[in-house]
């Protein structure tokens, strides 16, 4: 019965396309369906990155194709490990990751406890609070540019208007201690909503039940957040730190928008000397070493981590 | 240990009234078990009482004090939950030892080890008091779950259906557990269930729920034989009870007004058929080994009933039905005296 439907079938099927198809086995027909994607992930992620360790050996200039490239060894990677003004870099970044990842966790994680407790209408304030991560970067970056104006600027105003200090005198992104400050805002004003959410996520995801276990158990609200809540919501503010910090490690268009590293090199995070160097000073070679040194940091980095997160989530 | 009052209580959601002025009275130390089927409204009643929902009307009285109003911390009550509830990043140990630590207890650590230590045995789960409590067997967990209830001394034990998930061994097992228990603690317990089985054997006093209204309490054998209506007789007796109309078999002596006839085994006595009368036929004989089922049918309706495993009745065997003082029931379903 089931061969005669399925002989049926077959012989509905047009002549050609049938026997074009009749040729290939299941698994060809599979492997034909993701090809693309697989030669398009080939053409634009792995060859690029092998690519880049080769060139990270060599002198190779970008803006000198026709020069002899020359194999230079392990010195670009010694020359950057050496290299003050690299780790100044690092330190910026580290910097920046560190207060974002902060402020954004407990801004985040409050906004996500607010928003579980389902006042009225608490949809409508969590779409509200989910616009900023709906806009691109490029787009933030360059509003917030008007927002910091010491002159016109809302931010700057507002500033004075609470401080007292003068609007003027409130220079957001040229002053030196104030503009690392100054990304650092703007990162958490766009990304908070998106750490709110994963933690909104953990947050729904503990049954009612073990409140009302833990409430007939006379476990004070207090006790109950510190004993169900935030072991239970754990790895979800874990995973959206990993999320938030990856990100943030490799941060480029905002801050390359905002202050463009400067004034100085006071907000030269690690990937804007990456571009400084390569496609300001053209060291293709040079930078390629300082990406890899980057992606490695970053893979291992996270590596560790998500072992952590792990172990959190197995208990 | 106390007393529970519950006064004219109703409660309802949206359209829905799940509980439906109720009044019940549990003496201190009395095992009561509520007993219906899902939607009954059992599992409000015991939120109800824990302070998990506020009734509409009606009030509550624990150990003589009106508790209507009160959160579930203040009534000093014990839950045990239908699902799991334990805490799951936390140790078998911590699981028990949670409501001790409860700030409006201070009680001292040494004395909490000996009491969770204690409870353990009592629920057989101290080999593992140093497991992760998701890291537990079905019964494991729900045996922790009744251990963190039993470390307190609550004013009452409220459980719904804690075994209902567990394999039927060690449902049995724990059946007799928690009676004992709660007879060596002198325990005021109440117990939601929709199985007649662990009502029969461990309540002091049962309540059949229906719809949100109690429609008799009593003790299990007055439940069992002496049923107000239709509803409490169908829900006791394995096999259910035979309701059949009236005049389908003779009924000498049954009172006036008798619409439904209720036969359980004991109230049938049957025998081949001897001198060419028989009111109906075996239709099938179920070996379950103790015992058997015998399904009969009688002219149009069928009826089951148990007969010895050694029986000589068969297939096709035509046989004679004789009613044995059973129950009768009027028109409006309520059992005639």
């Amino acid at each position: 019965m089931l061969n005669r439907t399925a002989d049926s079938v077959a012989r509905a099927t047009p002549e050609p396309l049938a026997r074009k198809v009749r040729g290939i086995s299941d698994k060809g027909l599979a492997w034909l369906f993701i090809s693309p994607t697989i030669l398009l992930l080939l053409a634009i992620n792995i060859f690029p990155l092998f690519w880049a360790i080769y060139l990270s050996f060599t002198n190779f200039r970008a803006n000198r194709p026709n020069e002899v490239v020359k194999n230079l060894g392990l010195a670009n990677y010694k020359r950057i490990l050496a290299d003050q003004d690299i780790w100044i870099a690092m330190q910026t970044t580290a910097h920046f990751v560190f207060w974002t990842i902060l402020l954004q966790t407990l801004i985040g994680f409050t906004l996500a406890w607010l928003i579980d407790r389902k006042f009225r209408g608490h949809a409508f304030w969590t779409t509200i609070i989910l616009v900023p991560m709906m806009l691109s970067p490029a787009v933030v970056g360059n509003f917030w540019r008007f927002l910091y104006e010491p002159q016109i600027g809302l931010f700057a105003y507002a500033v004075s208007f609470v401080t007292g200090i003068p609007a003027t005198q409130i220079s957001m992104l040229s002053n030196v201690s104030l503009a690392p400050w100054s990304i650092i805002i703007v990162d958490t004003w766009m990304w908070t909503p998106y750490v709110m959410l994963i933690c909104l996520a953990g947050l729904r995801s503990i049954p009612e039940y073990i409140y009302e276990a833990a409430e007939v158990d006379r476990a004070s609200n207090w006790r109950q957040f510190w004993s169900i809540t935030l072991p239970m919501a754990l790895p979800f503010i874990m995973l959206a730190v990993l999320f938030r910090g990856i990100e943030n490690f490799k941060m480029f268009d905002m801050v390359n928008l905002l202050t463009g590293g400067g004034p100085g090199s006071t907000t030269e995070v690690a990937s804007i000397t990456l571009k400084r160097q390569a496609f300001e000073s053209w060291r293709t070679g040079y930078s390629s070493a300082f990406a890899i040194i980057l992606f490695v940091a970053v893979f291992g980095l996270a590596n560790i981590y998500v072992k952590a997160l792990n172990k959190v989530k197995q208990r | 240990m106390a007393d529970v009052h519950i006064k004219g209580v109703t409660k309802a959601f949206g359209e829905h009234v799940a509980v439906d002025n109720l009044d019940l009275h549990i003496a201190d130390g009395e095992f009561v078990v509520l007993l219906g089927p899902t939607g009954a409204g059992k599992t409000t009643t015991l939120r109800l009482i824990a302070g998990l929902e506020r009734p509409e009307a009606g009030s509550i009285h624990i150990a003589g004090h009106d508790t209507t109003t009160l959160s579930p911390a203040e009534r000093d009550t014990a839950f045990v939950f239908q699902q799991y509830s334990l805490y799951p990043h936390l140790s078998v140990y911590d699981n028990l030892a949670f409501p001790l630590r409860s700030p409006a207890r201070k009680m001292p650590e040494d004395q909490i080890r000996r009491r969770v230590e204690d409870v353990a045995k009592m629920v057989r789960i101290h080999h593992k008091l140093n497991n992760r409590s998701t890291k537990l067997s079905g019964g494991e967990m729900q045996r922790v779950a009744i251990g963190r209830a039993l470390v307190r001394k609550p004013s009452i034990y409220l459980m719904d259906e804690p075994l209902s998930s567990l394999d039927a061994k060690l449902r049995a097992d724990l059946r007799l557990e928690l009676k004992r228990i709660q007879a060596e603690l002198g325990a005021t317990m109440l117990y939601v269930t929709h199985d007649q089985i662990e009502a029969m054997t461990m309540a002091d006093r049962i309540g059949i729920l229906a719809d949100g209204v109690l429609v008799q309490i009593g003790s299990p054998r007055t439940i069992y034989s002496e049923p107000a209506n239709l509803h409490v007789a169908a829900r006791l007796g394995q096999p259910a009870i035979n309701l059949l109309p009236v005049g389908l078999l003779p009924d000498g002596g049954a009172p006036a007004g008798t619409r439904t006839i209720g036969a359980r085994t004991e109230h049938l006595s049957i025998a081949k058929a001897a001198n060419g009368h028989a009111d109906g036929v075996v239709d099938w004989v179920e070996h379950l080994g103790d015992q058997n089922h015998l399904h009969v049918t009688v002219g149009t309706r069928k009826l089951v009933t148990l007969t010895d495993p050694d029986t000589d009745l068969a297939q096709g065997d035509r046989i004679m039905i004789r009613y044995r003082s059973p129950l009768y029931f009027g028109a409006d379903g309520r059992r005639l005296m």
